[in-house]
């Protein structure tokens, strides 16, 4: 039997080293991604654009202005003194928000009774900024006008915050080890889907057929060499994220890998049961891009809060091979914990890819 | 027959052969429109927390119960020690903690307050920094109504403490809803994968089946064969993309406040770019598999870094420039703009020059290609 899969190994590997395109695409792309990515995905918002309506000049108007550009948060992009039609400057120039001071602010200000009114009015299309500026907007105006009457606010607690385990905030080292996720399951499950109807199209797949192989030796056979494959693109997407992005695994290596390894075949499963269903290379394509790129990408944590999820998606959530990972390499790299704290969702990694395996078999034999 | 309409022809009747296609053109898309309009929620909601109060006074249990009754949060059973609040943290059961010390009450109104520990899990900055504002935002309305308290005690009232009065009004999506920004998005995103693949397969389709000689040896000229091939499945786009605008206002609700006319100009001006880019992949690729595996990589980095979740804003000026040549961050940003500001083409003029462009460029270079191995 070893013997038999191990032929059909070779096989497998003589066409991944003969078509070197591909082999070019299926290294370099994933080392590409995590340079862009782990630059480019930043939750950490800089310089928000704000209007600054300021009918009458002051002194304290002007500190006012100055004090917010100042902020890591804002800059004043424009200051200006009369806004009759406000919807009209969010869309000309793109603010996210717009502070009107009124007509008496300097006055008001000294004259204490109810407080000079500001009003600011927030773009609130994209939820997450409209939250953040809706709850910083009022303390940071209430502390620069504090700070220009050299008043001292009344203070009754200090939050004390401590972040752990990403104690700089840095966004790059929470993608990459999901993007590690991402980038493994989508090589994984496209190289495989195309692994069997490839062989269905050219006919190929009879002559192996007819041959003393059973199913499940042609199956553990085509899986074999794709495994090692994607195994490298891990490594590699570890040493990158090492020497771009200085993210050190804070657990210990064993671990990631052999949990690495558990969602390696769990991916291939899925491109496996894929290639077993669809006759053609494009049924194939059309199933495996939008079978494992969506759902990977927004249902399984990789950006979205799992949390924030209705219900009736958590349950959909919990059926994603990603969900379980992500929970291993982030508590791996991040948390510094081992398997004994992430030993469930491995289980469920490896029961999952087993019977993705067993159903293909079955499947695959149906066919014969 | 015209040499254009007669590929169109052919080309459809190839998409009606295949009923398992078409099947797959329309049951997961609309699946997908489903189940993502719900996904995609930036939100931090449900956070959860937990607490460790040392002090066990009035004034503790009412701030507990501030956060406890607080729907952002999701309130577990209070800690009894530093070490289980760590271990909590580690295993994913909390993400946040927070610490009353025992002095809590008699330094409330010391000179220099009460100390409160709040420990994040910090692995996602965006989510611990919105739950932390959550945080702060609870314990100070609680630090102002406890102030309100002590000062009536003294016969003073709060107001003269405040010289500002602020208040905030949201425009275009006042309830923050997430759906209304995330739903026009997921059209965008949608359109791009489905035009993006059908037309990606189409060439390369050919050339594995060795048809594609078999065209060439025809009086058709490349532009004959490109154009040919792309304009079903623009038309399935269309269709696709007017299903989608039915569904985000019929079923998600969402505002639509701009003019139909721009919204489908920004459409056909899109598909041009998604569906050349599809068309350019399929003529550089050798085989399917190619095809499949540069589409993805093309659709990741276009949609990652199209604004759709992250802004662009946010990203550093390098990335930002690179993604000038990103025709779904202009799609993205112009979709959005036209459902919930209304944003007519006065104010979106430059998006659809810079797609325009993008557009004319794939299409030009897939026509090229398509020479060189012809020729």
């Amino acid at each position: 039997m070893y013997k038999r899969i191990s032929a059909i190994v070779i096989k497998e590997f003589h066409h991944i080293s003969r078509d070197w395109q591909t082999l070019i695409i299926v290294l370099i792309m994933p080392v590409i991604m995590m340079f862009l990515y782990g630059y480019a995905l930043t939750m950490d918002l800089r310089d928000v654009p704000v209007i600054i309506v300021d009918p009458s000049p002051s002194t304290e108007s002007q500190k006012l202005s100055s004090s917010i550009n100042a902020t890591e948060l804002f800059a004043v992009t424009g200051s200006i003194r009369s806004a009759d039609n406000p919807v009209e400057l969010f869309k000309r120039y793109h603010a996210k928000a717009i502070i009107r001071l009124s007509p008496d602010f300097a006055a008001d200000l000294r004259n204490g009774g109810s407080g000079a009114p500001v009003q600011v009015l927030i773009d609130g299309s994209d939820p997450n900024i409209g939250t953040i500026l809706k709850n910083t907007m009022e303390p940071l105006l209430m502390d620069i006008v504090m700070n220009i009457l050299d008043m001292q606010p009344p203070i009754v607690i200090n939050v004390q915050s401590h972040i752990l385990y990403n104690p700089q905030q840095k966004s790059a080292l929470y993608f990459v080890p999901g993007l590690m996720a991402v980038i493994l399951l989508m090589i994984s499950a496209i190289l495989t889907s195309l692994a069997l109807t490839r062989e269905k199209e050219l006919g190929t797949l009879e002559q192996l057929l007819v041959s003393p192989l059973v199913p499940g030796e042609i199956i553990i056979g085509k899986l074999i060499p794709y495994m090692f494959l994607s195994a490298l693109d891990g490594a590699l997407i570890l040493i990158v994220g090492k020497m771009a992005f200085g993210i050190e695994v804070a657990g210990d290596m064993i671990s990631l890998a052999t949990t690495s390894f558990v969602y390696i075949f769990t991916s291939l499963a899925m491109g496996l049961l894929i290639s077993t269903i669809a006759a053609t290379q494009q049924q194939a394509m059309m199933m495996v891009l939008p079978a494992t790129m969506l759902p990977t990408i927004i249902l399984s944590g990789f950006i979205f809060p799992l949390t924030s999820l209705p219900v009736f998606l958590q349950v959909i959530s919990s059926v994603i091979p990603a969900t379980y990972y992500l929970k291993i390499i982030r508590g791996i790299v991040l948390k510094g914990v081992g398997i004994s704290v992430l030993w469930q969702p491995a289980v469920i990694l490896l029961a999952m890819g087993l019977f993705l395996v067993t159903v293909s078999i079955k499947k695959f034999k149906v066919k014969i | 027959m015209k040499p254009i309409p007669l590929m169109i022809w052919k080309e459809f009747k190839h998409i009606r052969s295949d009923s398992f296609t078409i099947k797959l053109m329309v049951f997961p898309v609309i699946l997908q429109v489903l189940i993502m309009g719900y996904a995609l929620t930036n939100e931090v909601k449900n956070t959860t927390i937990a607490v460790m109060d040392l002090s066990k006074t009035p004034q503790s249990r009412s701030l507990i119960e501030s956060i406890s009754h607080n729907y952002l949060f999701n309130y577990r059973k209070e800690a009894g020690s530093f070490q289980e609040i760590r271990s909590r943290l580690d295993q994913g059961d909390i993400r946040m903690a927070m610490i009353i010390p025992q002095d809590f009450t008699t330094k409330l109104l010391h000179r220099n307050g009460a100390d409160i520990q709040v420990l994040v899990d910090g692995q996602d900055a965006n989510s611990s920094g919105v739950a932390s504002g959550y945080i702060n935002a609870i314990i100070s309305r609680w630090q102002t109504a406890f102030l309100k308290k002590e000062m009536e005690k003294k016969g003073m009232t709060l107001q003269t403490l405040i010289p500002l009065q602020v208040d905030p009004l949201i425009l275009f999506n006042p309830l923050l809803k997430s759906t209304w920004f995330m739903v026009p998005a997921l059209v965008v995103l949608l359109i791009t994968i489905v035009t993006s693949l059908l037309s990606g397969l189409s060439i390369v389709k050919e050339k594995e089946a060795g048809t594609l000689e078999q065209l060439m040896v025809t009086p058709l000229k490349p532009v004959h064969v490109i154009f040919g091939k792309t304009i079903p499945y623009f038309l399935v786009g269309f269709i696709e993309l007017c299903f989608f605008l039915l569904f985000a206002i019929l079923w998600f609700k969402i505002p639509f406040r701009g003019n139909l006319l721009t919204f489908f100009l920004f459409g056909v001006i899109y598909m041009l770019s998604s569906l050349g880019i599809g068309i350019l992949t399929s003529t550089i690729a050798k085989t399917p598999q190619q095809v499949l595996l540069l589409i993805w990589f093309i659709l990741m980095c276009f949609i990652l870094l199209s604004g759709f979740f992250i802004p662009v804003e946010n990203m550093p000026l390098w990335v930002q420039k690179v993604t000038i040549v990103n025709p779904v961050r202009w799609f993205m940003f112009a979709v959005r703009e036209i459902f919930l500001k209304g944003s007519g083409i006065g104010f979106l003029w430059k998006e659809a020059i810079y797609m325009t462009i993008t557009g004319i460029i794939v299409f030009g270079a897939s026509i090229l290609f398509f020479h060189r191995r012809a020729g």
